[in-house]
């Protein structure tokens, strides 16, 4: 594993785990009024609600890391500093497995439904819309730049060669060859966000179970397995030969 | 060798690395106007390398570094603004064909679109004189619509050959256009390159593999090896039996290495 890598994997690490231990911060202070049930008078918006805002983020989401992916793979050379230090992170999210995501989201979701009131929902409710999108963007901006790269270089090189701009390049020849590459990576993304919105879904029907759960100390076992499980599959993204 | 000849391009102390590990080691020539250059030599000797300097699509190599200057009508290609120009004044056939994911038609239209014709008639035209200039105008004539992809490796090879003409260019290299090739049709393609070279004018430079492809069509010949320029003459003086390097000799006359 070569040095620069190392340090790139490390910073990336490092932006991680103090964003993480911000809004770790952040959750814990609305957990004031845990065990409340939410009252019919109450600002918060419905569960449903909350549902049907979070899917067009995803999807919002999912676009913006095509975007991205374009970007980062056709305008910035792979040297880049910026290039590479987002290429760690993103390689660090994608080692994350996506259940360990729904399982943070349903946390999130449980207390904000269940939990706080007040302004409490309100950081709360970003800090799901920050998990789905970190579940699904990351995803999005690797199958992107493998649909990209899988567009072999001899192709780009005739068609510059025949004196076309990066625009004609793109639009005639690469984005029709890595097209179904593209499509196929934002449909697992998109997948993805899915499936944890039903996982949140089936939590609500569920019902307000979590309360005694709480009460018998299973919340804080929870967390804790959550939060181990993040971190050795951060360490093990960490610890990948080849994390691109 | 021809009086008067004008230098068309000239390229001076051109060192290229990828990466640590050189590729030319600062070479020099020049090419003349409306002359067909051969250029020989083993693989890894840097040929393909040279042509991609000069219509500059090195720099998609992000690790490729380029000193020393190639200057083509007297200006350098490095510091050209508009690089697609450039481009189109340089027709470039490749060692394996790559069709665009386009029609065959499409094909050949695709530079002179990007250069903004929208004619459709002075497209048809130019289509159906490239496609003939490259030998393959009989075979597809019938089915122009059809995915370059879908043709066998030897039309790929003549569709990129058309595609290469499509832009009118002053220059046409060719980088080991015969390797998907057959004889008969290699034979056909010279015969284009010779009535280019003579009728239409152009300066060709033609990397290739079959020496004797070399000694068939080209007034001067150029002998690479190993990132190095061994020797420029005319063709003429490379296949005789004195050359100014020995090596070259043993090249030419198969018992290299
Ligand atoms: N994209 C690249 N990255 C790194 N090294 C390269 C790259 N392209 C070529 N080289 C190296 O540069 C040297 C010259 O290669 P080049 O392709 O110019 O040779 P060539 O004469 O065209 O050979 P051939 O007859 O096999 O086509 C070789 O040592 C090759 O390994
Ligand atoms: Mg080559």
């Amino acid at each position: 594993m070569d040095k620069s890598k190392i340090v790139f994997h490390s910073i990336a690490l490092i932006t991680l785990v103090v964003v993480f231990l911000f809004f770790w911060y952040l959750i814990e202070n609305t957990h004031t009024e845990i065990g409340q049930q939410p009252t019919a008078n109450s600002q918060q918006p419905t569960a449903d609600s909350h549902l049907y805002l979070l899917l067009p983020i995803s999807l919002l989401a999912i676009l913006l890391g095509v975007a991205c992916a374009f970007y980062l793979e056709e305008r910035l050379p792979p040297t880049n500093w910026f290039r590479r230090l987002i290429e760690s992170e993103v390689a660090i999210f994608t080692g994350i497995p996506s259940l360990l995501y729904g399982l943070l989201a349903v946390e999130i979701f449980v207390s904000y439904t269940l939990g706080s009131s007040g302004q409490g929902w309100g950081v709360l409710f970003y800090a799901e819309v920050l998990t789905f999108i970190v579940l699904v963007m990351p995803l999005t901006i690797r199958t992107t730049q493998a649909a990209l790269r899988s567009v072999a270089t001899p192709i780009r090189e005739s068609a510059y060669a025949l004196g076309a701009s990066q625009w004609q390049v793109l639009s005639n020849q690469v984005v029709p060859l890595a097209f179904p590459g593209i499509l196929a990576g934002c449909c697992r993304a998109m997948s993805r966000a899915l499936a944890a919105a039903a996982l949140l879904m089936g939590i609500h029907t569920w019902g307000y179970t979590h309360e005694t759960a709480i009460s018998a100390g299973i919340h804080s076992r929870y967390v804790l397995l959550l939060v181990a499980a993040l971190l050795f599959s951060t360490f093990f993204s960490f610890l990948k030969e080849n994390p691109t | 060798m021809k009086q008067n000849v004008k230098t068309k391009i000239e390229i001076s102390d051109l060192k290229v690395h990828y990466g640590n590990k050189p590729a030319l080691n600062g070479i020099s020539f020049d090419v003349y106007e409306n002359e067909i250059l051969g250029i020989i030599g083993p693989a890894q000797s840097g040929k393909t390398t040279l042509l991609k300097v000069i219509n500059r699509t090195l720099e998609f190599t992000a690790d490729a570094t380029v000193e020393g200057s190639v200057k083509l009508d007297g200006v350098d290609v490095s510091t050209i603004g508009d690089v697609y120009g450039l481009r189109r004044k340089i027709g470039m056939v490749l060692p394996l064909p790559v069709g665009l994911p386009l029609s065959i038609y499409d094909n050949v239209a695709f530079a002179p679109r990007t250069a903004g014709l929208r004619n459709k008639a002075e497209l048809d035209e130019i289509v159906e004189r490239c496609l003939q200039q490259a030998a393959l105008w009989d075979e597809v004539k019938d089915r122009l619509n059809a995915l370059g992809t879908k043709l066998s490796g030897g039309q790929q090879q003549r569709l990129t050959i058309a595609r290469a003409l499509s832009h009118q260019p002053e220059i046409l290299c060719l980088d080991e256009f015969s390797i998907a090739v057959d004889p008969i049709t290699t034979m056909r393609i010279e015969e284009v390159l010779k009535m280019l070279s003579t009728e239409a004018k152009m300066t060709i430079m033609l990397v290739t593999n079959l020496v004797q492809q070399a000694k068939r069509l080209a007034n001067r010949t150029a002998f690479f090896l190993n990132g190095n320029l061994i020797e420029i003459d005319t063709t003429d003086v490379i296949f005789s039996e004195n050359p100014a390097n020995q090596i070259t000799y043993d090249y030419v006359n198969g018992n290299f290495g």
